[in-house]
Formats: structure tokens, C-alpha cells, sequence
């Protein structure tokens, strides 16, 4: 692990790790108790491959959220993952409380994506050569690939993008020195 | 009386100074256009006062003005487009060089093309003085002479004459800025009889040192449009009495800089062939802030060699994809235990392509960082079985065909490679990756990493490792069991 001096002389990637880390430490103890809760109540194994798959795909989740939560609000890709975390996690909660399914379709109509009005509807050829990007099938899938990038054009799809991928690069390797840490 | 004298003389003079030249251009091009209409009845004018004897001041003023609107062209006795430059001697046909097709590029028509625009915004720029509330007569003078210096100077040459023009029409505009500015009633008088005495002057002397200059048609246009809007700086005209030279350079720019309307608006001196109206500034902008975001993109991602932007963009996404990925398994890995790897890895088998490749990678990631001695064995069979189904697929492919059959190893992430680079690689990076690891739980268990076969998921942990680590480019998904597939090359 990379013994930044925590507390001194922190610059914006390394904070941005140290918070990452943090939190994501503490969603892991928590899942690892709610899962001996759970095994506790209910005596099920733990390692059939449902509840395996469930668990990692909750850790997976927790990673995504601590990574956004670390970052801040101030980039539109984490606030549109906040977004999706937050009414996926209503959604749960309403699942498992059984709430009317008027509600869940009212809190789901919230989650609308935003057009950019001013560019997706206008005709490629207007746009002028760049803006073809807009509506190509690789930006398709690039927008899915970010979140939040349905509502962006080209140009702040590509901020975007830039500072996801430093994002989800600076994740993968912290939570791999977790992982081999924890192994050992 | 003085003043109009003095005007008169000017003309005149210009006149004839001119006129030989114009002549021979005449000669040369005899062609008609509408448009050159405008010129011939202002040249009608210059003519027709000529001719005349001015009673006054103002009746000469009072006559150019009426001379000046369109009706009375058909007076003046000509098809449009025909002067009657008859009755003078030495002009035949005065619309000669005003009659060359509007041509920009070729030399020939130099002399010709201004003179559509010249008309057009000397007529305009007339209106401008008339309606504007410069009723007065002297400031119709003075606009008529200013006209008139525009016209006779782009007759004789073009190149001279727009280069030269320029250089004449701001100094006098520069004085009698002010004065249209405040007054309408002003005596322009001196500004303008000076404004023929300083043409008269520079004609002569610069238009020989400007001859050379390649004027654009728009560059004429510009030079003329700056000379009427009052409210533009004149500064940036007074470059424009530079050399022959350097007029080239500075006209082009300018000319592209002037194509704008006619406001007092702050001009932005534009590159050069690049044009300044607002929407394609904009345009240019906004490909710069595109071209710049990909480049920062460039920078992140591996393997970004690529300069179409197609392919640049299948890089992002794959990069994103793989990262993505990446998380996945981590987070996998992280739940524990053998007994966990196993489901999960027969989980996957039945994935996509996508699927494939986690396997490889959650192999090597779980034995990585949860194996133990005694589980060692699970995981290698495990991992064998879905190698070999993997291995299985690949032989078929490449009985048919070896494209398809490394296609569908990059599909899964995989490439071959032969054996002893292999294990070259294995070797290399669990050596480098020692440093890394606080103790070395892990390896007695897997053993030495010189034999290729008893270590598949070693070489792919290695590599994989090497990859998120060190960010080595050893591959860019896992590297396949050398002695399940390969053949030695």
C-alpha cells in the first residue's frame, strides 16, 4: 500500500484515495456483519452460489458508492451514480417493506433522463462534422458505459469520461492492495 | 467657390491621369455588366461636371446629387452597363474595366472586380452621408470626391489601388471623421478639397510601389467597408499603407476579417484563411475543446497510439469496459475462501465473451488472493476445466481458419504466444511483483514458475498483476497457457 502521509501534505488524488479506501473498508465490515446477522438468523450457507453472487454484486455496488461518495457531488457522472445508487436502494427498501407499487412507480418516474434538448434533437448534418459524435453508435455506448452520460453532449461526455476512467482506474488498484492485503 | 474649384481641378486632373490608363484597359476587356452601371453614372457624373461649367458651389453639388439616383441612369443614355464615355476622347467605353466577370484569382481581372463593391458601397456609403443627416452639401462633396478617388484609383489598377486607397482613405476620413461625426453642416470643405490634394499627391507616387500587390477582391471590399464605417479603428487601416510585400499578408487577413457587417463592432483579427463570423468561431471552438478532451483521453488510456477518432473511441470503451470489469472481480475475490471460487468460476463459464474473460482473470485474481496450499489443487482443476473448454473451442476455430480463431481469443481477452515467452514473463513478473507482497504466503503453494503447465492461472495472476500494478503492457487481457494452446512457433 502506498504510505501516503496521511494528514500532512495530501494532494487531490491521494485524499481521493485515502477517502476511497476508508470508505470502502468500512462498507466491507459491514457487509461481512450483516452477513453473519444474516447467517446467524436464518443459518443458510453462506456460499451457495446465489448468495455469493448477491454478496459480491453488493460489495461491487458499495465500491461504486464509496468511490463516488470519496469523489464529491462536484462531477456529473457521480452525482448521476448517486442518483441511480440512491433510488436503487429505495427501490430495495420498498421491495422488502412492501410498499404500494404506486409509490415505486412514482420514486422509478423520478429517475428521468435529461435530454440536452439544445443538441440531441438538431439533424447531424447541421451540427457540423464533430457533431457527428453525438450521435454515433460508439457515444452510445460510451454514454451507457458512464453514468449520467445519456443527458451529456460529446464534449462534457468526454470530460467525463476522462475523469471516470482515472476514477475507476484509482479504484481497481486500491481495492486490489485491499484484497492483497487481506489475504495475506 | 474655392473649395469647389479645387474639387473640380482634382477631378479633373484625376481625369486625366487616369484616363490613358483606363483606356488601355478598356482595349483590352470589353465586356458589360448591370452592375457597372452604378459605376458608369458616377463616372457620368465626374463627367458630366467635368463638362460643365459649376456656377456654384452648390448647384454643382445639387446636380451630382441629382445625378446620383437610379432613375437617371437610362437618362445618361446608355443600355445598362454603357456609359456614354462616347463623347470623351480619350475613353471610349468607361465601363471597359468595370465590365470584367467577377473573377477573383486571375491577374486580369485585378483592375475590374473592385469596382462591383466600390459601387455598391460608395453608393452606400452616399446614402449613408445623405440619410445619415449630412445633408449638407460640402459633406456631399467630400463624399462624392472620396467616391470618386475609390473608383479612378481601382481603374487604374487594381493591385495599386487598393493598397493605395487604403492608405489615401483613412487619412482623409480621419479628418473628416469628426466632423461628419458632430455636424452635418460643418464646413467640410477644406477636409475635402484637402482629400483631393493628398489623392493627387499619393497617387502618383505610390501607386507604382503598389503596384505589384495582389488585391483580393474581398480585400477591396474590406478596405472600402473600413473606410465607410466610421466606427472602425483606424489604426488597423493605416497598416495597409505598408509595402507591396507585406500588403499581400495583410491584405488577406483583413479581407477575411472585414467580412463582417458593417458595425462598429470590435473586429477580430482572424488567422490567416480562417474565417471570423460568429457561428463557424464557434464551430472552431467547439472542435478545439473535442479535439483537446481526446487527447487528455489519449493520455489515459493504454494502447492509445491510434489517431483515427473511431478507433481511439473503441479504446475508451474497451478501457472502460475492462476497468469495469476489473471491479467486478475484485470485488468477488474479496468474498473468501476456496469453496467460494469454485461455483463462482462454473457460474461464469456459461457467460458471454465478457464472461470468458472474467474467467481467466477471476482464476489467476482468486488464486492470487485466496488460495492456500490445499485448495491449490481445486482451483487448478477448476481452472483447467474451463481452460479447457476454452482450448477446445479455439482448435475447432483454427481448423477452419486462424482469423477467426484469434479473433475469438481477443474476444475472450486472450492471445497466444509461445512457450518459452511464457514462461519468460511468469518468471519476470512474480519476481518484480515479490516487492509488492508483505509476506510470501503464496508461494509455496504455487510453487516455481519456470514450468509452464502446472502454473496456467500463475501466468495469468502474473500478468494480470503486472498489468494493474506496474501498468506493464504485458498483455492487454491474460496470457493463455502456452503448452494448452500454442503451438511453438
Amino acid at each position: 500500500m502506498t504510505n501516503s502521509p496521511k494528514g500532512f501534505t495530501l494532494n487531490n488524488a491521494d485524499s481521493c484515495r485515502v477517502k476511497f479506501a476508508r470508505r470502502f473498508l468500512r462498507s466491507l465490515i459491514e457487509i461481512k456483519t450483516r452477513q453473519t446477522n444474516y447467517n446467524n438468523n436464518l443459518s443458510s450457507s453462506p456460499s451457495s452460489s446465489s448468495e455469493i453472487r448477491r454478496r459480491s454484486e453488493r460489495i461491487k455496488l458499495k465500491a461504486y458508492s464509496s468511490m463516488a461518495h470519496a469523489v464529491g457531488p462536484r462531477k456529473a457522472w457521480t452525482r448521476a451514480l448517486l442518483l441511480k445508487l440512491h433510488n436503487r436502494a429505495k427501490r430495495h427498501r420498498f421491495r422488502t417493506r412492501k410498499r404500494s407499487s404506486l409509490a415505486m412507480v412514482l420514486k422509478k418516474k423520478r429517475v428521468f433522463r435529461v435530454k440536452n434538448h439544445a443538441n440531441f434533437y438538431k439533424p447531424a448534418a447541421e451540427r457540423g462534422n464533430y457533431s457527428v459524435l453525438n450521435s454515433d453508435e460508439k457515444t452510445e455506448k460510451l454514454r451507457e458505459l458512464v453514468p449520467g452520460g445519456k443527458a451529456m453532449d460529446i464534449c462534457s461526455l468526454l470530460e467525463e469520461t476522462a475523469h471516470f476512467i482515472k476514477c475507476l482506474a484509482m479504484q481497481v488498484q486500491v481495492m486490489h492492495e485491499i484484497a492483497d492485503q487481506l489475504s495475506n | 467657390m474655392q473649395p469647389c474649384s479645387r474639387e473640380m481641378q482634382g477631378m479633373s486632373s484625376l481625369l486625366n491621369a487616369s484616363s490613358s490608363q483606363i483606356s488601355l484597359e478598356d482595349l483590352q476587356q470589353q465586356q458589360s455588366q448591370s452592375s457597372s452601371s452604378i459605376q458608369g453614372s458616377q463616372i457620368h457624373q465626374i463627367h458630366a461636371s467635368h463638362y460643365e461649367p459649376p456656377p456654384s458651389h452648390d448647384d454643382f453639388l445639387e446636380q451630382m446629387l441629382s445625378t446620383l439616383g437610379p432613375p437617371s441612369w437610362a437618362d445618361l443614355g446608355g443600355q445598362p452597363g454603357k456609359v456614354p464615355w462616347d463623347t470623351t476622347t480619350t475613353v471610349p467605353d468607361g465601363n471597359g474595366p468595370n465590365n470584367k466577370p467577377r473573377d477573383d484569382e486571375t491577374p486580369d481581372n485585378v483592375p475590374a472586380f473592385p469596382f462591383d463593391e466600390s459601387a455598391n458601397l460608395a453608393s452606400k456609403f452616399r446614402n449613408h452621408q445623405i440619410s445619415g443627416g449630412c445633408g449638407s452639401k460640402s459633406a456631399a462633396a467630400a463624399a462624392a470626391a472620396m467616391m470618386l478617388q475609390h473608383q479612378l484609383m481601382l481603374a487604374r489598377g487594381g493591385g495599386a489601388a487598393g493598397a493605395g486607397e487604403t492608405g489615401l482613405v483613412p487619412m482623409p476620413l480621419s479628418l473628416s471623421n469628426g466632423e461628419f461625426d458632430r455636424s452635418q453642416n460643418d464646413v467640410v470643405d477644406g477636409s475635402s478639397s484637402d482629400v483631393t490634394l493628398r489623392f493627387k499627391h499619393c497617387t502618383m507616387d505610390s501607386a507604382l510601389d503598389l503596384w505589384p500587390a495582389l488585391v483580393r477582391r474581398r480585400t477591396s471590399f474590406t478596405i472600402l467597408r473600413h473606410a465607410i464605417d466610421f466606427g472602425g479603428s483606424m489604426a488597423a487601416q493605416q497598416n495597409y499603407g505598408a509595402s507591396g510585400p507585406a500588403m499581400n499578408q495583410t491584405q488577406a487577413p483583413s479581407g477575411s476579417s472585414g467580412a463582417q457587417p458593417a458595425q462598429p463592432r470590435p473586429r477580430v483579427r482572424a488567422r490567416r484563411g480562417q474565417a471570423t463570423d460568429p457561428h463557424s468561431i464557434a464551430e472552431r471552438l467547439r472542435r478545439e475543446r473535442i479535439a483537446e478532451r481526446m487527447k487528455a483521453l489519449q493520455e489515459l488510456v493504454p494502447n492509445a497510439n491510434k489517431t483515427d477518432k473511431a478507433s481511439m473511441l473503441d479504446e475508451i470503451i474497451d478501457y472502460v469496459k475492462f476497468l469495469q470489469l476489473q471491479v467486478k472481480v475484485l470485488s468477488m475475490s474479496r468474498l473468501g475462501g476456496a469453496a467460494a471460487v469454485a461455483p463462482l468460476v462454473a457460474d461464469m463459464s456459461p457467460e458471454g465473451n465478457g464472461g470468458d474473460c472474467i474467467q481467466a482473470n477471476s482464476n489467476g485474481g482468486t488464486h492470487g488472493r485466496t488460495s492456500n496450499g490445499n485448495t491449490n489443487n481445486n482451483q487448478t482443476a477448476s481452472s483447467n476445466d474451463t481452460m479447457t473448454v476454452t482450448e477446445h473451442q479455439v482448435a475447432k476455430l483454427m481448423e477452419e481458419d486462424m482469423g477467426s480463431a484469434m479473433q475469438y481469443l481477443q474476444g475472450k481477452g486472450l492471445c497466444l504466444m509461445p512457450i518459452s515467452l511464457a514462461t519468460a514473463i511468469s518468471t519476470a513478473t512474480c519476481h518484480t511483483r515479490n516487492p509488492m507482497i508483505n509476506n510470501n504466503h503464496h508461494h509455496p503453494p504455487i510453487g516455481s514458475n519456470g514450468e509452464g503447465p502446472s502454473s496456467p492461472s500463475m501466468s495469468v495472476l502474473t500478468v494480470q498483476s503486472a498489468t494493474t500494478g506496474n501498468g506493464a503492457a504485458a498483455a492487454d487481457g491474460s496470457v493463455k497457457d502456452a503448452a494448452s494452446v500454442s503451438q511453438p512457433w
